[in-house]
């Protein structure tokens, strides 16, 4: 069942990330970012490592999406 | 899609070369992972049960790498300190809308509980998964919020300055009390009982590290956010 | 199909081939995209492509979480703690990095207005 679920995962990250690279407009590729960190956070956990999981909740999808997004607002790409 | 059109067919045969290379290198690494992979934690998960911690990570973290710790914190403190000096000063508030009442109140509601849940996690990192950098990161996360939705808070530069200040010296500081009383750089000169494993006064300086790494990275966290919202706006 | 999937042979082949393709999706993006904003999100990924290599190749799936508590007290039935604590350091790391080169960004584009890789040939005269 384990490894099921890894490949599922896994597929899943890949698709999200190679349609976080290809969209045109700027936000979707951000948000769709924000989801490739919380793929990982699922595989992490998984995997047995639940720091790991905690630090990359925190970082990868928290803090580094958010900095992407105010640097966004100062580029004016947005509007 | 737009890809399709802007690259020519140089590129495409440069990347069907690089799929046969890329095939070379996949069928190298799985014919050569081996079934057993040799682990280097063998010996350090039983030095661990001698220091009285619970969380195996935590001391290797802390204490049998405490030094990259500290190499950690300086690169932190180089980035912060680049993106302080790079973006420019600007008088007047960047935020333009005002928020509304929702966004107002809820805020002020939920700031201390984030606040009161980063601090949890900073000082229970020795017992469950947690620690000094994901706690440190929460409070900043909540500092953001209540950026966000006020338009005239500020943290105050000074007391972040403090903070942080205090938090560095006092790291090299325990470092050098263990070196002048165990020979050691970070020894643990605190009494860390095996019998005390799992209770929250347990393993000697370890605990009392992780939070001062906390402070430092949630302070330095704060910063680099406030400037990435108040600063850098032309208009 | 699932007790075939659950063999640790077949799980390291997925956690390797996939990590690959991640890093490689990465690669793409980085040589191909124009505006910064974009190499810099496949930098990113490259990055997550790598921490998952490296924590995956450790599974087995009758090894337990290295946190000692009640019901676990087995030392040589633990995961590993020193690929842990190297990712832990890199990912924040890579964090502060990414921090620092988006600011460069912001202050470029103040100065000149764009952010296409295409457009930045000052230094070509």
């Amino acid at each position: 069942m384990i490894g099921f679920i890894i490949l599922v995962v896994f597929i899943g990250v890949i698709l999200v990330a190679l349609s976080a690279i290809i969209q045109p407009k700027l936000a979707d590729s951000i948000i769709l970012f924000m989801g490739v960190g919380l793929g990982s956070v699922v595989l992490f956990f998984i995997f047995k490592a639940p720091d790991v999981a905690l630090t990359e909740a925190v970082i990868g999808a928290g803090i580094s999406s958010l900095i992407f997004l105010m640097a966004l607002k100062h580029l004016k790409a947005a509007s | 899609m737009s890809i399709k059109r802007t690259l020519p067919t140089s590129v495409l045969s440069g990347f069907a070369l690089s799929g046969v290379f890329i095939l070379t290198i996949l069928k190298l690494l799985l014919q050569n992972t081996p079934q057993e992979m040799q682990r280097a934690g063998d010996s350090l998960l039983t030095l661990n049960a001698n220091e009285g911690v619970a969380n195996a990570v935590t001391t290797v973290v802390v204490y049998f790498r405490g030094f990259d710790t500290l190499g950690e914190i300086a690169v932190l403190f180089i980035a912060a300190l680049g993106i302080g000096l790079m973006l420019s000063e600007n008088k007047r508030c960047t935020i333009k809308a005002q928020s509304n009442f929702m966004l107002h109140t809820g805020a002020k509601l939920l700031f201390p509980i984030i606040a009161l849940y980063g601090v949890y996690v900073m000082t229970y990192g020795h017992l469950s998964p947690g620690g000094g950098f994901q706690g440190g990161v929460i409070v900043a996360s909540g500092v953001l919020l209540l950026l966000i939705s006020h338009r005239d808070f500020e943290v105050p530069h000074s007391f972040i300055v403090t903070l942080e200040t205090f938090a560095g010296v006092s790291y090299v500081l325990i470092g050098l009390i263990g070196l002048f009383t165990l020979d050691v750089f970070l020894g643990n000169f605190l009494p860390h009982d095996i019998r005390d494993m799992g209770i929250l006064l347990s393993g000697g300086i370890i605990p009392i590290i992780y939070i001062i790494v906390g402070i430092k990275v949630g302070s330095e966290m704060s910063m680099i956010v406030q400037n990435l919202i108040k600063r850098g706006d032309d208009v | 199909m699932f007790e075939y999937l659950n063999q640790p042979e077949v799980i390291k082949y997925i956690v390797t081939i996939g990590s690959m393709t991640l890093l490689f999706i990465g690669l793409f993006g980085l040589l191909t995209q124009k505006h910064l904003i974009k190499i810099f999100i496949s930098i990113a990924t490259m990055e997550t492509a790598i921490f998952l290599f490296f924590i995956g190749n450790m599974f087995h799936k009758d090894l337990f979480a290295p946190i000692i508590t009640e019901g676990f007290t087995n030392v040589a039935q633990m995961n590993d703690p020193i690929p842990q604590a190297m990712i832990l350091t890199a990912i924040v790391i890579g964090m502060a990095v990414l921090a620092l080169g988006v600011s460069m960004t912001i202050e470029y584009f103040k100065l000149t207005g764009n952010t296409e890789i295409d457009k930045m040939n000052e230094m070509r005269h």
